[in-house]
């Protein structure tokens, strides 16, 4: 499924200390039109929980989540 | 400001007011021997960046409020009204203080410029001032601990990608899982942060050591914390509590975070478990030899940052040294008294207002490199995520010339 | 004239001293009242007995003396004399054989309990006029020293005048009477009030009233609150 999504904007988290992922992917959302998708790939265990919990405390669809080898890909649609 | 929402801040200050923070607010005498503790103002000297200039925005709005001399002769103690000049006042005073309580040490009355400050924070919040990241961070956490059910087979899944990880920094039997969570009566529930530098090294550690432990669902920050909300704060502290006496765990010990261990350990009441930091848990393991480190794997000098909330504000001072006698010959301390250490600047939430925050977190905090260049170490290591945020950054910034570690990944290297 | 300095040494002193008392118990009541907090505040590494630590950090107070020495000694100094000031004006009111285990002249310090204070405040105002001091002070801050100053130079003049120029009138006995009489409600004043020194005296009560009167309002009540915050220190 995940090779039908064409992301508008890429943010490469892997790696980044706490709580950069999410600190990052609220400002890079705010950077696509609202219908746009930001894919976001990270290294942390932790942002399977924190993704689907900000997404649902700040208005947004997360509409796939790919778990690679040592990657985790998330697609996020912009919603407000 | 309208009258009905200046009302409603002063209501939060007023529930505040406890006796200890009003003794704090009454006793200062603006002697300013404070002033050379802090290091924003040694970094940058100006006259707002002292410990008392900072507590004085608040107590000028005590004096107004909730004191008679503000009330009859205001110009004496310069009284100020809660307006949104006072606001900014505010702002700018709790958000160039990282609540390192070094300041505390020096006052001759033992004033907590932290607690202070929270009172400036709160005020903040309760008119949707505060640094919105900060609320987002505190919300999201809330938010996980209310649909934990939902997400947590994500979570399980992921931690399988790091089992290869963990497995090579120690092999454990093919049985056994690498990585626990859920384990009923288990002797130690950890609690980590989100990324997966906070749990390999610390599972590969428990796994040499044969510890019975399971891992928390949750990270163990607590945003509430940072951005001065104490109902967002118990919350997320909650979450932790509530999975620590659902598993009926004997220990809970908290991941290499300072606000996440003083929070839990001086805030959370009675509880039927114990609470410790990682650093605690290593020592033990090492003083009840259940691990072994070789020694001097890693070379040149090596010094340790004393991160505030766990030293200082936590007691945890001897422990990391112990730990590091134990990884090499070629220590070297960063001040004479761990507690006299200057903060990394990062506190307070500083660190997660990421970029927001970068030019103020890097000029405020010179000393804090030059400590660190004087001792010429090569290796910089520290227990706490905020703590090595920021020197990572200050080390680019100052070109420091260190490589900055968690004690917790040394002493995972290092098992033998 | 007589009106005015009668008022100034009796009404005056029992309002003031009135004031004073009740204000700082309505002010320890006030505090007493709010709830505790319920999270630990001291700092480490904690050392025991932690109360004899925080009576040596309220008493000795070694983070100064670490961070700015000069204005230690003048603190030490200055709460020194003022402990000292007390106890010479309870002599003033009758001669304890307690206060005399070393033997002295009333008033005791021999004029220099005086000196002292005067020239640590001056150390305190002047202080105040350098930079990072200057940024912190409030007018309430110039406001006391400058009070304290008023009334310590008056008072000490009054000691001096005896004690080192030979000075006959308004002699202990006379100041005895007239505390003794304000202390049985039976206010007396013409011993002190028939000298040319008598202006003195009025300015120097009256400055004295004045900051007492203040007190309670004031940054004054560290003198209360500076051992319970030591011990919420030290744990």
């Amino acid at each position: 499924m995940s090779n039908e999504i064409k992301a508008d904007k890429t943010l490469d988290l892997k790696g980044l200390p706490c709580p950069m992922p999410v600190v990052k992917i609220s400002k890079g959302i705010k950077e696509v039109e609202v219908g746009q998708v930001v894919e976001a790939v990270t290294t942390d265990p932790g942002s399977l929980t924190d993704f689907p919990a900000w997404a649902r405390t700040n208005g947004h669809e997360i509409i796939d989540t790919v778990q690679g080898d040592k990657e985790i890909t998330f697609y996020i649609k912009r919603i407000v | 400001m309208e009258e009905n929402l200046r009302e409603k801040l002063l209501k939060a200050f007023e529930g505040k007011l406890t006796k200890t923070i009003a003794m704090y607010l009454e006793t200062c005498s603006r002697c300013g021997i404070c002033t050379t503790s802090c290091h924003v103002f040694n970094s940058m000297p100006r006259p707002e960046y002292s410990p008392a200039a900072r507590a004085e925005v608040v107590r000028r709005l005590y004096k107004k409020y909730f004191k008679l001399q503000g009330k009859f002769w205001p110009s004496l103690g310069e009284a100020k009204p809660l307006d949104d000049t006072a606001l900014d006042d505010l702002d700018r005073a709790a958000y160039s203080c990282t609540g390192c309580r070094r300041c505390m040490t020096f006052c001759p009355f033992g004033i907590d410029t932290q607690q202070i400050m929270s009172i400036a924070k709160l005020i903040l919040v309760a008119a949707h001032a505060e640094p919105e990241i900060l609320s987002m961070l505190a919300d999201v956490s809330i938010s996980k601990g209310e649909s934990i059910d939902l997400i947590k087979q994500g979570f399980i899944d992921g931690l399988e990608r790091l089992e290869g990880e963990v497995v090579e920094k120690w092999k454990i039997d093919a049985e056994k899982i690498p990585i626990p969570t859920e384990v009923q009566e288990a002797d130690i529930l950890y609690v980590a942060l989100a990324g997966a530098h906070s749990i390999i090294p610390s599972a590969a550690i428990f796994n040499a050591a044969c510890e019975n432990w399971t891992l928390s669902f949750f990270e163990a920050v607590n945003f509430g914390a940072f951005v001065g909300d104490p109902g967002k704060t118990r919350l997320i502290m909650d979450r932790i509590i509530n999975e620590a006496n659902r598993l009926n765990v004997k220990e809970v010990c908290i991941c290499e975070c300072g606000t996440a261990f003083r929070v839990l350990k001086q805030m959370s009441g009675k509880q039927s478990f114990k609470i410790s930091s990682i650093t605690e848990v290593h020592a033990r393991y090492i003083r009840e030899k259940r691990i072994k480190l070789e020694k001097n794997r890693f070379k040149g000098i090596i010094t340790y940052h004393d991160p505030c909330q766990i030293a200082r504000n936590a007691g945890i001072m001897d422990e990391p040294r112990y730990i590091i006698k134990h990884l090499t010959d070629n220590f070297t301390d960063l001040s004479k008294k761990p507690e006299e250490n200057w903060c990394c600047g990062g506190g307070g939430g500083l660190v997660a207002m990421g970029q927001d925050s970068h030019d103020f977190r890097m000029k405020s905090s010179k000393v804090k490199a030059d400590q660190v260049k004087a001792t010429h170490a090569s290796i910089l290591v520290t227990a706490c995520e905020n703590c090595h945020s920021q020197l990572s950054d200050l080390n680019k910034y100052y070109k420091m010339g260190v490589e900055v570690k968690f004690l917790s990944s040394m002493v995972a290297d290092s098992l033998i | 004239m007589d009106t005015l300095n009668y008022i100034i040494l009796v009404p005056m002193v029992y309002f003031s001293f009135a004031v004073f008392v009740a204000g700082v118990l309505y002010r320890i009541a006030a505090i007493l009242k709010k709830p505790s907090i319920t999270i630990p505040l001291n700092v480490y590494p904690q050392k025991k007995p932690a109360w004899l630590h925080a009576l040596a950090d309220t008493f000795l107070m070694p983070a100064v003396f670490k961070a700015k020495p000069v204005m230690w000694f003048f603190l030490i100094v200055f709460h020194a004399s003022i402990f000292l000031l007390i106890i010479g004006h309870i002599e003033l009111i009758h001669s304890f054989s307690i206060f005399q285990i070393i033997e002295h002249d009333i008033f005791l310090g021999r004029g220099f309990v005086g000196l002292t204070l005067f020239i640590s405040l001056l150390y305190f105002l002047f202080r105040r006029f350098s930079s990072n001091a200057r940024n912190l002070s409030v007018p309430e801050d110039y406001f006391l020293l400058i009070l304290l100053l008023l009334t310590i130079i008056l008072g000490s003049e009054l000691d001096w005048a005896r004690t080192w120029f030979g000075y006959q009138e308004m002699t202990v006995d006379g100041y005895q009477t007239y505390l003794k009489s304000m202390l049985l409600f039976k206010p007396d004043i013409s011993d002190v009030t028939y000298s040319g020194h008598t202006f003195m005296l009025v300015f120097h009560v009256f400055f004295a009233n004045l900051f007492i009167l203040f007190f309670p309002f004031s940054k004054m009540m560290h003198a209360i609150f500076t051992i319970p915050l030591n011990k919420i220190r030290r744990g």
